[in-house]
């Protein structure tokens, strides 16, 4: 299958690393996975192309209003790929009514210039087929195609045995007890409220990271526009002892993902009343760290398979901790059998079979 | 036809008056137009829409730079309808070799910026219309006069305002600058003291924009201290449909056109608007141009830099002969440049 991804790529931030698997893992299966447009500076590595000759799929994968290609691309993407090889992926829930949920939003006008209805118009102008990253989207004329991925070959320390696993991981040194790593954007109370339990028993379990964009001060451009949920209080970041660190390119996140014991998994407001998954959900899968789901039980079943509710830690975080490093060995399991039901179900592989059946639906 | 122009909108250029000027003709027959976009309360007379779904047809109005617009928008146009309704008209000449005149005016500073507009057109539709006289260079080129004329518009000379100046320029100086110093201003040196108040309407003649990224200098370039040596007055660009009332303000209006469209044969709405006015039009064209445009009468308003003088003075001592002249010319212009035409032209270009 020839695939053309059709978004912006920044090496620090949104899909950039599903991205690279989807280029990676779509080599490896014989499938040609390129991103429209010129060839990105920033990320030499990507391959990029403008030769549309012979694509089966365009894929526009859409967040930002600069997910969509600037003209002249655009009129040649739309005018050369027919539109029922072109499909959207909605990564952000903008082809839905105005959602405002807490201080998080689909739509935010004053934030980018467009109501909800320029975003609906414009995906149906790019595509009748329209996708999410959910099992259960809200409208009936979406599909759902979770898009980002779990890749067994990434793991960076692959486990077959929950023993040897707890052995290693506890004889570790590591920066971190707990890291998180991911941008201030709507999450600042679920970060807030997680070290906050963990803040007592940082000494037994380590110390805290924060790694991602404007958790030392909120930003002037969020105070000057008023668009709340970009919040941060380094006075009480400090008093926990947070390490807390700027944004990470990409290829950097694991670097510290790997240095911490636990890593927390954050679902925006937004997303978890719309039951998305991120890059993040699977990626944190990848690295050698024990995940906690701090999502719903129903929705960490329905990804993550049963064995992952062992991984949520619930309502008592500082009792989940102390216990996990005390009886390690039954969290590894689970580490390992939720590895398994990703690369069972949420493999790019999978992603790549669920790309090629759209693809043939649409050319009949 | 639901026609759909896709523009900078500007209420004091020429451009933004002629798209009104179509949406006032359209329904006559049959066809509705608007500009891409919210409806601005200040511009109450313009249709605006941002409903792409409402129109079949866009028309792709560029001046001299790249109109770009949000990703999104510009999806839901690209997306909404398809490039065989789409057209490109090309006001400024853009779409041409690259001319540059005596170093001075030209239509791009380099080849690549040149590349940069073909890729940009040829992305967006098939052929490129341009107004202009001259026969078309390539088989994209097609040509369509666009602008018009509409004799009810004409100012009746009972309701005129009354004549404040004795000559008036309304336009921005964006390459007018070197005209106005070669024919008009050594003339109005001389006889300063027989010709009464002088004015410059439009932005640019009393200093250059500083704002970043406004454009070629040269465009600007101007010796503004000539206006306060000679008592030429400078007043601010007017609304589009206020144009006409201020020409109306002056015994003789001159007309300038940038020289690279002159050279391009290309028309401006300011060649009708002109003619809408209770004054006289002194035009600075080529002679023979301006007779296939006016017909042959307009010859007698022709402002050269040989009889520049000679023109003036005639004019303001004898406005009745002028504007028998002026008759003529409106004859011609209702005869041959009506916008029912233009409507039908514009509706044949983009049903082919």
């Amino acid at each position: 299958m020839k695939l053309l991804l059709v978004t912006s790529c920044d090496p620090w931030t949104r899909s950039v690393s599903t991205i690279h698997h989807y280029v990676a893992a779509g080599r490896a299966l014989g499938h040609d996975v390129a991103l429209y447009g010129p060839p990105n500076a920033d990320l030499p590595g990507l391959p990029t192309t403008t030769d549309l000759d012979g694509v089966d799929l365009a894929l526009f994968v859409i967040q930002v209003p600069g997910d969509f290609p600037q003209m002249p691309h655009l009129a040649r993407l739309i005018d050369t790929i027919p539109r029922e090889k072109r499909a959207v992926v909605d990564l952000w829930g903008r082809y839905n009514e105005t959602i405002f949920i807490e201080h998080d939003f689909n739509h935010l006008e004053k934030l980018d210039s467009h109501p909800g209805w320029e975003w609906e118009e414009a995906l149906r102008a790019a595509s009748g087929t329209i996708l999410q990253p959910t099992l259960s989207p809200l409208r009936p004329d979406v599909g759902s195609f979770l898009f980002h991925a779990f890749a067994p070959d990434a793991v960076v320390q692959p486990e077959t045995s929950a023993e040897k696993a707890a052995a290693r991981w506890c004889d570790s040194e590591r920066w971190f007890g707990v890291a998180y790593v991911g941008s201030n954007w709507q999450r600042w109370e679920q970060v807030r409220d997680f070290f906050k339990a963990h803040a007592p028993v940082r000494k037994e379990v380590g110390w805290a990271g924060l790694i991602g964009w404007d958790w030392k001060e909120r930003p002037e451009w969020a105070i000057q526009q008023g668009i709340v949920g970009i919040d941060t209080d380094p006075e009480l970041l400090l008093s926990m002892d947070v390490t807390v660190k700027g944004g990470v390119r990409f290829d950097e996140i694991f670097r510290y993902l790997n240095q911490s014991k636990f890593a927390p998994v954050f679902h925006r407001p937004l997303f978890r009343h719309l039951n998305f998954v991120t890059g993040r959900s699977f990626e944190t899968f990848h690295a050698d760290t024990v995940p906690l789901l701090m999502l719903p039980r129903s929705f960490v079943e329905a990804i993550y398979g049963p064995a992952a509710l062992a991984l949520v830690p619930g309502e008592d975080i500082a009792g989940y901790l102390t216990k996990a490093l005390k009886e390690p060995e039954p969290i590894w399991n689970a580490v390992i059998k939720t590895r398994a039901h990703l690369a069972a179900h949420h493999s790019y592989a999978r992603r790549f079979e669920e790309l090629a059946a759209l693809a043939a639906r649409r050319a009949r | 036809m639901n026609i759909l122009f896709v523009m900078k909108h500007r209420g004091n250029a020429g451009n933004t008056h002629a798209v009104a000027d179509y949406m006032r003709v359209a329904p006559k027959f049959g066809h509705h137009v608007a500009i891409f976009g919210p409806t601005l309360p200040w511009l109450p007379e313009i249709n605006f829409s941002d409903q792409v779904r409402g129109f079949d047809k866009a028309v792709y109005l560029f001046e001299s730079e790249i109109y770009r617009l949000s990703p999104v928008r510009e999806t839901m146009l690209i997306g909404g309808i398809a490039r065989k309704d789409r057209m490109i008209l090309d006001m400024d000449g853009m779409y041409n070799p690259v001319v540059c005149l005596d170093g001075y005016d030209r239509n791009h500073d380099t080849e690549e910026e040149r590349a940069a507009w073909i890729e940009h057109y040829h992305a967006l539709a098939d052929r490129v219309h341009k107004p202009t006289l001259a026969p078309p260079a390539t088989p994209r080129d097609v040509p369509l006069t666009f602008y018009g004329y509409d004799p009810a518009l004409e100012t009746d000379p009972k309701t005129a305002p009354e004549k404040i100046y004795d000559i008036l320029h309304v336009g921005h100086n964006w390459w007018r600058g070197r005209d106005i110093e070669n024919i008009l201003l050594p003339v109005v040196d001389k006889n300063r003291r027989k010709i009464g108040r002088i004015c410059f309407i439009g932005l640019w003649w009393d200093k250059a924009p500083t704002e970043p990224g406004s454009g070629n200098p040269l465009a600007f370039a101007f010796g503004s201290e000539a206006f306060r040596r000679l008592d030429i007055e400078t007043r601010d660009s007017v609304m589009y449909d206020k144009v006409v009332h201020a020409m109306s303000q002056a015994r003789i209006n001159i007309f300038t056109q940038r020289p690279v469209l002159h050279h391009l044969r290309h028309l401006t709405l300011k060649y009708f608007e002109i003619f809408y006015a209770d004054t006289i039009p002194l035009l600075v064209l080529d002679a023979d141009h301006a007779a296939d445009v006016y017909g042959p009468a307009a010859r007698e308003l022709i402002l050269s830099a040989e009889r520049a003088e000679e023109r003036i003075m005639d004019a303001l001592a004898r406005p009745e002969r002028y504007r028998e002249i002026v008759q003529d010319v409106r004859r011609h212009l209702a005869k041959h440049h009506g916008y029912e035409l233009r409507m039908q032209e514009l509706a044949a270009a983009l049903k082919n």
